[in-house]
């Protein structure tokens, strides 16, 4: 009989062995100082197996011919200005939203990931966490390229770098990945690896990708596949991830249970900007919100959670609000950034009928009681001339930072506030959720950079709203207000005159 | 139609239909494949075709590139079989499985004993000269004229008596082909079958104490592997959790007890779930979980558990196993999957649990 041919697992194993050592010099606790204070105990770092079985060549060998295929279609698009393809101007303000609100994180988490690679002390997640790493800055960069071409002709996305750090929604999802970022290395795993990457990850980037492919903007539809070709390592180990924490210890399951409950919290409360998007933003819509959270959360969380009940964890704390909360929240969301809109690096606009016919059938129980009337009065506000503007800035929720509109679970006509107290000082709240956070951890959250906080405190470039928006470098007339009359509508609708002419 | 798919490094043939995606194929097989999006955009469940030809169907062309597709590598989420194909996944080789052809069987019902009010036991002795080789634990196919297919039983007698296998089945109130076994098979007659299939069998080169939980006929497998085992002078702990509803439900105690009382490692634990209170009965009452519960204190760690039963009693012990900390790599369950097992909706948090 032939000798037998090496498992693919096997021959991984003889590739990889000799990857990590016990260090002499100096004791181990001491290179890696960060992976004991957070109460995890691990007994057995070899335990963890390695799913991903993918040597470094192999991963540069792949990750080159995503890059070159994907540049390929960048190319294609740009030379045959795909961009005046797309079903209509309005989209591009979704390619906006993503490039500054969601791009960014894209860096934090390559940054994350490289400082959590660093200090874990087992092998196999270090490398993992380094590989992760090289994709989220391998999709920074192709988000910023595919986006490029959009720049070239439309407003709001030439300071997305600095805006990220200054701006008031945009201190969402920051606050979202610095919250992550300054945990210890254990949490941030649970929080980007196993909440964002695994159970959020879907509701993220399938409406945005499939907004995309609806939406003619084979651009983006491309970078989306080629970063989901990198999302299998990320998902399983955000699975891995918490298996192992699961299995190595009992005093591990109410450290996991707790961070479970903040980051799902945290993740459905950033979530909500998708929420707008595919409800409000996409011409032509793929499903509503609420669908989308029936799928990718009821459903699939579902037999997730069923699955790690096993272990003794719980569905996140608050699941089922967040579930009654979809109904809710893109509607809320969007009479913020309509009330806001000189303050928004994109434009918005109020729906027409045919989308408000949409939103009736989509939201049977919510929409026409709630919602309807209000979009209505402000439709009819905008023809006598009186287009309605909040010129007041907003409370911040201290925890998630999004402003606090957001109504009391069972009750859509009344806001929900929360508050605690701490050294003397009152910290307020959007939700049960978010309180919980906060008082699990007082000291971090006190610290909070809140965008109106900083205006008020005289950080933000002066008092005034023009002060505020020259800070942020928002192109004002341009880069913010509504879609009618912008720019952008005025350089789309040349574009579909001049088609319509030489179609004659 | 369809195509026979071969799987490396499990050597398993299975076959596939027509439309049918590899990964759905094998799953419902029972072999787990590494997978995740489910739709060809993943790559998760990249897989290597050694031989035959696929149609890739929908895998994006960034989770497959053309030069993995040049590589004989496919998608086993999208892959379609055009040919009879053999394909090598990322399958963890197990030491302890042998690679036993399955072969097609002719034998005589020796023996029928009423084990009890709906279990029969039949004795299939094979042919003069012709003997069966299988792993304690496995199972065989046995044609059932009445419903023009098959029905899979565990083989309940250990390896060493491979000129016949005895099976135990319960009669499934209105269920055809046991009916058919209880009703209609007599001593002399002449039955079919195939086998051995299955991977559930003992783990034996990992060592260790051994646990062993089983729901009524499911009894069969864990029976085929102490005989087994005791035969050989396996010396770790094993104990056996039988579970069934009453008294009357209960089979092979004398046997158990027997072994018990020649093997000092070997415990033999019956369970009634359902036997009435005022009953004389001095064992452990409670469902197996409970029972295993309570005689291990709630603890697991170090064992190495096979579970065979209803899908229920299944469950809940793997609950109860890993509430006391034996976890997915220390388990192993045989359940027979049906067509509509594969569609239930499972996450990827196990694999074989």
């Amino acid at each position: 009989m032939a000798p037998k041919k090496l498992g693919l697992k096997q021959r991984y194993a003889h590739m990889t062995r000799g990857l990590d050592w016990e260090t002499t010099y100096q004791p181990m606790d001491a290179v890696f100082p960060y992976d004991t204070f957070e109460g995890i105990k691990i007994k057995d770092w070899s335990a963890w197996e390695d799913p991903f079985r993918l040597t470094m060549d192999a991963y540069w060998k792949f990750q080159a011919e995503k890059e070159r295929k994907l540049y390929a279609v960048l190319d294609a698009f740009a030379q045959n200005n795909g961009q005046t393809g797309v079903s209509d101007g309005r989209y591009v303000n979704v390619v906006k939203l993503f490039l500054t609100g969601i791009s960014p994180e894209e860096y934090q988490a390559h940054r994350g990931f490289a400082f959590t690679g660093r200090h874990l002390r087992g092998a196999g997640p270090r490398v993992a966490c380094q590989m992760q790493s090289l994709d989220e800055l391998r999709h920074i960069q192709t988000q910023i390229h595919t986006i490029s071409h959009y720049n070239k002709y439309f407003d709001g996305i030439s300071e997305f770098p600095h805006m990220h750090d200054r701006v008031w929604y945009l201190s969402v999802p920051k606050s979202f990945f610095d919250d992550a970022r300054t945990a210890g290395p254990f949490e941030f795993m649970i929080a980007i690896g196993f909440a964002f990457e695994y159970v959020l990850t879907n509701l993220l980037f399938v409406p945005f990708m499939s907004g995309a492919a609806y939406n003619g903007d084979m651009s983006t539809v491309t970078f989306g596949f080629s970063a989901q070709s990198d999302e299998s390592r990320h998902m399983t180990l955000g699975i891995e991830v918490i298996k192992f924490l699961l299995e190595q210890h009992p005093d591990n399951l109410p450290i996991v249970q707790k961070w479970v409950d903040k980051w799902f919290w945290r993740g459905h409360r950033v979530l909500g900007l998708v929420a707008m998007m595919m409800d409000y933003m996409l011409p032509k819509k793929v499903m509503s919100w609420k669908e989308a959270w029936e799928i990718y959360f009821t459903e699939a969380g579902g037999s997730l959670f069923q699955d790690l009940a096993r272990y003794g964890l719980k569905a996140p704390k608050y699941a089922d609000v967040a579930t009654a909360d979809a109904e809710h929240i893109s509607h809320q969301n969007w009479a913020v950034f309509y009330q806001y809109t000189h303050a928004a690096a994109f434009h918005t606009w109020m729906p027409d009928k045919e989308h408000l016919d949409w939103l009736s059938e989509k939201y049977p129980n919510t929409f026409d009681k709630y919602y309807r009337p209000r979009w209505e009065m402000w439709a009819e506000m905008e023809k006598q001339g009186k287009r309605f503007y909040n010129p007041s800035l907003p409370q911040l929720c201290q925890v998630c930072q999004i402003p606090m509109a957001y109504t009391e679970p069972g009750d859509p006509t009344k806001i929900a506030f929360r508050c605690s107290e701490v050294g003397g000082e009152t910290y307020h709240f959007c939700s049960d959720g978010c309180k919980d956070i906060f008082d699990g951890e007082p000291e971090k959250y006190v610290q909070s950079w809140l965008p109106v906080h900083q205006i008020f405190q005289g950080a933000c470039g002066g008092a005034t709203i023009p002060d505020v928006l020259n800070y942020y470098r928002m192109n004002v007339g341009a880069d913010n207000m509504d879609y009618v009359g912008s720019p952008d509508e005025k350089l789309w609708n040349e574009w579909h005159a001049g088609k319509a002419r030489e179609a004659v | 139609m369809g195509h026979d798919l071969t799987i490396e490094p499990l050597g398993e043939t299975i076959h596939v239909e027509d439309d049918q995606t590899i990964l759905d194929a094998c799953l419902r097989h029972g072999i787990w494949l590494p997978h995740a999006c489910g739709h060809g955009l993943c790559g998760t469940c990249k897989v290597d075709v050694v031989d035959g030809e696929v149609d890739h169907a929908d895998a994006s062309p960034f989770a497959l590139m053309d030069f993995e597709r040049s590589d004989g590598k496919t998608l086993a989420c999208t892959a379609r079989l055009l040919d009879d194909v053999t394909i090598e996944a990322e399958i963890d080789e197990d030491p302890d499985q042998r690679r036993i052809a399955v072969a097609d069987y002719a034998a005589t019902v020796t023996a029928i004993e009423d084990l009890t009010h709906d279990v029969k036991g039949l004795r299939l002795t094979l042919d003069p000269g012709t003997t069966i080789d299988f792993q304690a634990g496995q199972y065989v196919n046995l044609t059932i004229p009445a419903v023009r297919g098959t029905r899979a039983f565990s083989i309940a007698n250990p390896p060493q008596e491979n000129g016949h296998v005895d099976l135990q089945i319960r009669r499934v109130p209105g269920g055809v082909g046991t009916g058919w076994v209880h009703d209609a098979v007599k001593v002399g007659d002449r039955v079919a079958f195939s086998g051995p299939y299955g991977r559930f069998f003992v783990r034996k080169s990992r060592g260790g104490p051994l646990l062993f939980l089983a729901g009524g006929t499911g009894v069969s497998s864990p029976r085929s592997m102490i005989l087994d085992l005791s035969a050989e002078g396996y010396v770790a702990p094993m104990t056996l959790i039988h579970g069934v509803r009453t008294q009357a439900d209960l089979y092979d105690r004398a046997l158990f007890e027997e072994l018990a009382a020649k093997h000092p490692n070997f415990r033999y634990v019956p369970a009634l779930s359902a036997e009435p209170e005022e009953s004389a009965w001095a064992g452990e009452r409670g469902f197996v979980h409970e029972v295993a519960e309570r005689v291990f204190e709630r603890r697991f760690e170090g064992m190495t558990a096979y579970l065979c039963g209803p899908p229920p009693m299944i469950e809940a012990s793997i609950g109860a196993l890993m509430k006391g900390r034996l976890f997915e790599r220390h388990i192993f369950t045989e359940r027979f999957l049906t067509a509509s097992d594969g569609a239930e909706k499972k996450s990827p948090v196990f694999r074989r649990i």
